[in-house]
């Protein structure tokens, strides 16, 4: 069922610039962060979005998220039966810098979003033990964030996110702080539950082009608030390793390309 | 290497009040003898047990701890409360603290006390009067712990709140909340101080029953030794409230790392 999941449609964005009192009708000095940007997700895309600093790949994710809001265009869900007006548990945000919330244990972090949304309590119970046992951290259920490692309290992110069972995952480079062992677990992790469930649509912010080839459906490579490259990778998952050339030079293709678009 | 010496620091610090009273005592023993000052003027702290005795018999210990409790209470608790609410809407509206914040300001360059004999002409010489002075010196120190506790939110975890289906209550009650409470709960502390000083003022300025009456009563009489048994009751009533406080912060606030255990000694 490849209905359109997230259908982004002509986005403007732009933000104040403080050093300088200009109004905001001042158009021809308006920098626009995204300019006019058009993007459909469809249901079950895997996406990475590539890009350098700055180039408008968290702002996307934001607007999509609904934490900011398009100066100008829409973003649509679920084959347009939805708009997004401001953030819902139906799009599940993994955040860089983790955001646990430091008076709550590991358990109650991850219990967070299924408590708020009234579950059954037995049923909290079940899904906080699944994704505890899933980042193997059944040993610190009672600690507090502050307790936690760096990767750890990423992994707890990353099921608190998973904990709701959102149809829409945005993750916001969320293994990049994590060692390399834990990172491809991780990986994996994600992979296997992405495939597990085929309502589930995943847009992901990576530095590395290496993880973006080995993950996406889709890899978006975005350079001043524009789309420069929309290419699906066909290959199969199982062959993306840095053994195979075939993966080699998809990475290689992507790295070309974004040192063209470093100007 | 200095080499740690294990003790209790709960059998330390009885000890040490116990010193403080033992030599409490040895220099009054010792006055009587030497006579520097006139020896009624310098009870110990057997002159002062032998009081706190008498009080208790002619039955009016309890009435007069009561009366200021009761009082303390009452202006502590409205004090915070409005500082709560206050602080609440100044942190969440720019406006309004725009509004308020060169009043308060105004306010708070005033010493409380000196509005001690206009709230006695406005309120009346008996309970409303003493409350309304607590709660306003209660009131305006505590409202920038508040605002400050409010805006010490990290917006990131409203974000995530929100995206995991909070409802704007439960980002209240979830993130809001226990984001401010550290601010709010050491905001208490400090004010207690406050608040006890302004107890005592009010009571000094027409009462007839309580903690700083008693004070002013035994200066007419030259009776120093109800003054030292009072201080020691004020003394023992803060220390209790205070450490009230500091039991509900180390249930509520648990979760948090304290900066000092960061390098072992």
């Amino acid at each position: 069922m490849a209905y359109l999941k997230i259908d982004v449609k002509d986005i403007h964005k732009h933000y104040e610039d403080p050093s300088r009192g200009r109004s905001k009708k001042d158009a021809a000095e308006t920098r626009y962060v995204l300019n006019d940007l058009n993007l459909e997700i469809y249901n079950h895309e895997f996406i990475c979005l590539l890009g350098h600093s700055g180039c408008g790949k968290s702002t996307l994710l934001n607007l999509i998220a609904g934490y900011i809001k398009p100066d100008k265009g829409s973003i649509l869900l679920d084959g347009g039966t939805k708009t997004v007006t401001g953030p819902a548990a139906d799009r599940a945000v993994v955040f860089q810098e983790h955001a646990l919330f430091p008076w709550y244990t590991v358990e109650e972090n991850i219990a967070f979003g299924p408590k708020v949304m009234k579950k059954r309590k037995e049923e909290i119970e079940q899904i906080v033990d699944k994704y505890i046992s899933m980042i193997g951290l059944e040993e610190y259920r009672k600690a507090y964030p502050s307790q936690l490692s760096g990767g750890m309290k990423q992994r707890v992110g990353i099921a608190r996110a998973f904990a709701n069972n959102a149809g829409i995952l945005l993750m916001d480079e969320p293994f990049s702080a994590l060692d390399e062992f834990t990172r491809s677990t991780m990986q994996q992790e994600l992979l296997k539950i992405w495939g597990a469930d085929k309502n589930v649509t995943i847009v992901f912010i990576t530095h590395s082009i290496e993880e973006a080839v080995l993950l996406a459906d889709r890899v978006i490579v975005m350079a001043e608030g524009k789309i420069v490259s929309d290419e699906h990778i066909t290959m199969d998952r199982q062959e993306r390793n840095s053994s195979n050339p075939e993966y080699l030079a998809e990475v290689e293709k992507f790295r070309v390309m974004l040192q063209e678009t470093n100007i | 290497m200095n080499k740690k010496i294990a003790y209790n620091s709960a059998v330390v610090k009885i000890i040490s009040i116990i010193c403080f009273v033992v030599v409490w005592q040895l220099l009054v023993m010792f006055n009587n003898k030497a006579q520097f000052m006139n020896p009624t003027f310098l009870p110990g702290p057997i002159q002062v047990v032998k009081t706190i005795v008498s009080y208790l018999q002619n039955g009016t210990f309890f009435p007069n701890i009561a009366a200021s409790l009761v009082r303390v209470l009452k202006g502590y608790a409205a004090g915070i409360v409005i500082a709560i609410i206050l602080g609440y809407f100044m942190a969440k509206s720019k406006l309004l603290n725009d509004i308020l914040d060169p009043i308060l300001g105004f306010f708070g360059s005033i010493p409380p006390y000196a509005f001690c004999p206009l709230f006695i002409i406005w309120f009346g010489i008996g309970e409303n009067s003493k409350i309304f002075l607590i709660g306003y010196t209660t009131l305006l120190p505590m409202i920038g712990y508040v605002v400050q506790g409010v805006r010490s939110v990290d917006p990131l975890l409203i974000r995530s709140a929100k995206s995991l289906g909070a409802s704007e209550m439960q980002v209240f009650t979830r993130v809001l909340v226990p984001s401010a409470l550290p601010y709010i709960l050491n905001g208490m502390k400090v004010c207690l101080g406050l608040t006890f000083s302004a107890l005592i003022v009010a009571e000094m300025m027409g009462a007839n029953e309580g903690l700083g009456y008693i004070i002013v009563n035994a200066r007419n009489w030259f009776l120093v030794s109800d003054m030292f048994m009072s201080l020691v009751l004020i003394a023992a009533l803060y220390t209790a409230m205070k450490q009230l406080i500091v039991f509900a912060e180390s249930k509520l606030t648990s979760w948090q790392k304290s900066g000092m255990d960061a390098i072992e000694k």
